[in-house]
């Protein structure tokens, strides 16, 4: 069995010897990035500069929650707001496998341009093991390009460092949760963040839609799973269809778009059930969102498929 | 001391691969994830105890190459454990056939056992979750192969070699999502310490 005691002190013991100058950490504020934060930091100390990109694509209050975690750790950081430039970089592209490039190759310039103003020799990631393998190699069909695998360029100035490689999210709790860090049972939230809960260009407009929608369906199963009223889902989100149905608001007729609500169970995401989420929890979702989304949004589905045969996430 | 029981994960591009390398460790198995260009000899220098060919993306349906895996099961005298295209490529290699899935499985499936006295399925109920995720499947078993199991749309779900210690299957045991899953392991592993 993972003997997560024993990976922290081996880990730290050979990223001791492995980085000898200053590093960089791409900090998402996540469980992935957070342990592997921790795990530099105790080898190499403030040696360490965590990064973290507000992509414009984050989830509600997203940044500022992450900026007191990095102080609450007594990280080295640095906050970068890059939203228009993501936003920019995305215009019109629908397609996900580009979106997802783009923004894996936008991380990479933003960290390789701190990294040269600061003589950073290495940049390390909390990678683990279905984003490499999800995102392909000569051998493995590519399913997704994972942000932090499909956007390295081939040649990289920086060194990588990514001691997570082999293990699954359910190990990285189980270290987390060693480390005693408040973040070890927090949902799992893409690199690419909302930008591919967007089906179609995740324009300004529509991302400030899916960020209330995913805002509305988070705190809702939130909530109930403390009511005890459910079991608490591996993840559970909102994603914006570009499709517009016909809906009546006070006796008028409306046409606006659809949300569709995610939620799973799963133990490292390699697999998936969908979560069975009590009809009242799915109507109080539907309402709230309808009701706040008013001319946006009129006709809320709930996704009923596992993986295989679909993913957690829609692009 | 008794040394800890080997077996390699030869790696054919499955999404799983690395799942069953994970399996395997914690069950306390050494092991590795080996490419399938290794050489047989390599294999055996390493005095393994047993081998999983894993599942990939190539269609054993329709083409008939699995890297170096048709070696491997020409020349060894240990456990083999052929896991969705490994266990298609295994059929093929002794004269079965695979097809195109007329109905695809992904995703949940019940699997039935037909022969539950098998030392594999030790501990398994007749009937059981399984997870699945194949665009082909074994259509005809070889001659050397006897059936195990099932399912509602794949007849050959399960299958093992006659005289030697090898064994197919078309569902994934090293998912999270099939029940049994690691209990099948286990089996396989005892297996390959004798």
């Amino acid at each position: 069995m993972f003997n997560a005691q024993e990976f922290i002190t081996k880990t730290i013991q050979i990223l001791k010897n492995e980085i000898k100058e200053k590093a960089l950490i791409a900090f998402s504020g996540g469980v992935d990035s957070t342990v592997t934060a921790v795990l530099v930091h105790k080898a190499v100390g403030n040696q360490l500069i965590a990064v973290h990109v507000d992509t414009g694509y984050m989830r509600k209050n997203e940044s500022i929650e992450v900026k007191k975690m990095m102080e609450e750790l007594s990280l080295n950081y640095r906050l970068v707001d890059a939203s228009q430039d993501f936003y920019d970089s995305l215009k019109g592209v629908k397609d996900p496998e580009k979106k997802r490039k783009i923004i894996g190759g936008k991380f990479i310039k933003i960290f390789e341009k701190v990294a040269d103003e600061e003589k950073i020799e290495y940049l390390v990631q909390g990678t683990i093991a279905p984003d490499w393998i999800e995102s392909g190699d000569n051998l493995r069909d590519t399913i997704k390009s994972h942000h932090n695998v499909g956007g390295l360029p081939d040649i990289m100035k920086l060194k990588l460092v990514e001691p997570l490689r082999d293990l699954y999210k359910d190990e990285v709790r189980k270290l987390a949760r060693e480390l005693g860090l408040r973040i070890s049972e927090r949902q799992p939230f893409p690199g690419p963040g909302l930008a591919i809960r967007i089906i179609g260009e995740a324009t300004p407009e529509r991302t400030e839609i899916v960020r209330e929608a995913c805002f509305i369906v988070e705190k809702e199963i939130e909530d109930s799973v403390e009511k005890g009223l459910m079991e608490k889902p591996w993840q559970y989100f909102a994603v914006l269809l570009p499709v517009k149905t016909v809906g009546v608001h006070g006796d008028k007729r409306a046409y606006g778009n659809i949300v569709a609500v995610r939620a799973v169970q799963s133990i490292d995401a390699m697999t998936c059930a969908y979560s069975d989420i009590p009809q009242k929890v799915l109507d109080n979702i539907s309402t709230k969102i309808t009701n706040n989304l008013g001319d946006k949004i009129n006709r809320i589905v709930y996704d009923i498929t596992n993986k295989p045969p679909s993913t957690v996430e829609w692009e | 001391m008794i040394s800890a029981v080997r077996i390699f994960v030869i790696d054919n591009g499955g999404q799983w691969t690395h799942r069953e390398w994970r399996t395997l460790r914690d069950l306390n198995v050494e092991t590795k994830i080996v490419p399938n260009t290794t050489d047989f000899q390599d294999l055996y220098k390493h005095e393994i105890d047993g081998l999983v060919l894993s599942g990939g993306a190539p269609r054993i349906g329709l083409t008939n190459r699995l890297g170096n895996c048709g070696d491997y099961l020409k020349k060894a005298n240990f456990p083999i454990l052929g896991i969705c295209a490994g266990h298609q490529f295994m059929a093929r290699f002794f004269g079965g056939q695979v097809e195109p899935s007329k109905i695809p499985e992904f995703g949940k499936i019940e699997l039935n056992l037909l022969k539950e006295d098998d030392e594999f399925f030790e501990g398994v109920p007749k009937k059981s979750i399984v997870w699945e995720s194949h665009n082909d499947e074994v259509t005809d078993l070889p001659d050397v192969f006897e059936l195990l199991a099932e399912s509602e749309n794949c007849k050959i779900q399960a299958m093992r070699h006659i005289k030697k210690p090898f064994y197919g299957l078309q569902f994934h045991p090293e998912v999270e999502h099939t029940v049994y899953g690691e209990k099948i392991f286990r089996n396989f592993i005892n297996m390959c310490k004798k």
